[in-house]
């Protein structure tokens, strides 16, 4: 009985974790991702860009969710003739919590971990 | 060569070539070790090199868009890359999920590199570069080394053999001498020894002189140089003349020689309690049984207190003499039997006659036993039956 308990919770629990990563994922595909096609921002580069400069997905978060809560040139990792091309972002006007998971859907997104595979030697 | 010299020969090479080997251990050890770290060194170098290139290929891999990131892979070596915070990202070495600096360099059989990547490409802080160590080269050193220990230690036998031989010869010349010296002295020594005993005898058998003092003394002292003699010539000889082992009637053979000793005896008023089973055969030569006999009464008459006693008992298991003497003291007995242990080492104070007594005991695999209270006596027993 308890092993079947166990289990409910453990599929529940999967169910909704997908079931947020999939809401995240479809809050940044509209809210960020749709402007950045129009305006053909490249996400990946930016992406690698940043993970060049700092290594870590934490760091990475951090210094994203600066640029854009102050998007500015000495916030973005981005060099300056990036901005002759493509136009300064506005100020972000989701609330922080928000922010931070569409951060983190975008890291997900493009993470290089899940791109990698093995060569056979 | 001597018993002695073989002896002396075979210590000094023993040392001589222990400390040789342990020399060349030491020495063959530490440069073992500095040669192996130049090895290595040379290893790593190369991993610094393969190292670069993995650089590159991630560099060119950071730069590439698609679906797929074919990490750079390599027969040769294993390579993983960590974050700035030390956190595994991918590799082809998958043991360290975790860099820890410290630890590596060498571990195990393996080699370890790790460098920084700047910038971090693939969010790259780290770059590990490892591969096994190469022992071939190792093994090729190792050879090298026990090959030339082999041919050092060949060279340092045969210097060895040369200088020790060298160092004895001095040694050996003085021992020919010497032993040239006695071998003649007791050659020149049995003529007049024999011409007297034999003129004693006529003498005594003359009505002249028959029973003189004099005569008897000149008989007792004949005797003692005689039996010096023996046992001076069975010293002397022994290892050059081929023992006659036979089936011997020891019971006869002993009578005969308390009857010999008895004028010496009754010099010093020694009575003579024997008790002699008869037919007691042993299988031994006559010259060593003669020399055991004549030891073991001489020393008992020679160390005896006045008017004592000395009793010679003859069993089937064993010849027992007891006198009423000095005694030897618990101290002397370890002492002697010490010396006996450390087969005969020549140190003097007990006489000729304990140490051929010893080498006859050995030789035959009797038991020598030695029992004494100073002051009251001595009993020397010697058992052939276990």
């Amino acid at each position: 009985m308890g092993k079947i308990i166990f289990v409910c919770l453990f599929v529940l629990t999967k169910l909704i974790s997908s079931e947020i990563d999939v809401s995240n994922s479809t809050i940044l595909q509209n809210k960020c991702l749709s402007c950045h096609k129009s305006g053909q921002i490249p996400d990946e580069l930016i992406y690698r860009r940043y993970l060049m400069v700092y290594s870590t997905q934490e760091r990475m978060e951090n210094a994203i969710f600066v640029y854009m809560k102050n998007p500015n040139k000495k916030n973005s990792v981005m060099h300056h003739p990036f901005f002759f091309k493509f136009p300064m972002k506005k100020k972000s006007n989701l609330d922080d919590e928000t922010l931070r998971k569409m951060i983190n859907a975008y890291l997900v997104k493009f993470d290089i971990k899940s791109k990698f595979i093995e060569m056979d030697k | 060569m001597l018993k002695s010299e073989k002896k002396s020969l075979i210590r000094f090479l023993l040392i001589y070539l222990l400390s040789t080997f342990f020399l060349f251990a030491l020495a063959g050890i530490m440069f073992y070790n500095y040669e192996r770290e130049h090895i290595l060194d040379k290893q790593k170098d190369r991993l610094g090199h393969q190292a670069q290139n993995i650089k590159t290929q991630i560099r060119t891999l950071h730069n590439t868009f698609g679906e797929t990131l074919v990490y750079p892979s390599s027969e040769l070596l294993d390579s993983a890359i960590y974050d700035s915070d030390k956190n595994y990202i991918m590799g082809t070495y998958k043991q360290l999920k975790v860099l820890d600096e410290g630890k590596l360099e060498t571990s195990g059989n393996r080699l370890f590199h790790i460098s920084k990547v700047e910038p971090y490409y693939l969010g790259a802080a780290y770059l590990l570069v490892t591969k096994e160590i190469d022992q071939t080269l190792l093994w090729e050193l190792q050879k090298s080394i026990y090959l030339f220990m082999l041919i050092a230690g060949v060279f340092f036998l045969i210097l060895g053999i040369f200088l020790g031989r060298l160092f004895i010869a001095p040694m050996k010349s003085s021992m020919e001498k010497m032993n040239r010296f006695i071998e003649d002295t007791t050659h020149e020594l049995n003529t007049p020894i024999g011409t007297i005993l034999a003129n004693i005898e006529i003498l005594e058998s003359s009505d002249k002189y028959g029973t003189s003092d004099e005569l008897n003394r000149i008989e007792i002292a004949s005797k003692t140089l005689s039996r010096i003699y023996d046992d001076l010539t069975y010293l002397t000889f022994n290892h050059k003349y081929n023992k006659s082992i036979e089936h011997l009637n020891v019971s006869v053979v002993l009578k005969e020689r308390v009857a010999y000793f008895s004028s010496m005896a009754a010099i010093k008023q020694l009575t003579f309690d024997v008790n002699i089973e008869e037919n007691i055969y042993l299988d031994i030569d006559n010259n060593d049984l003669l020399r055991v006999i004549d030891n073991l009464i001489s020393n008992a008459i020679k160390y005896n207190e006045v008017a004592g006693k000395i009793e010679v008992c003859l069993t089937n298991i064993s010849l027992l003499v007891r006198d009423t003497g000095i005694g030897i003291s618990k101290k002397d007995i370890e002492v002697i039997s010490q010396r006996f242990k450390r087969a005969n080492d020549s140190e003097g104070g007990f006489g000729l006659g304990l140490d051929i007594i010893n080498e006859i005991v050995m030789y035959y695999d009797y038991v020598l036993e030695i029992n004494s209270t100073l002051k009251v006596g001595t009993t020397m027993e010697i058992r052939w039956e276990r």
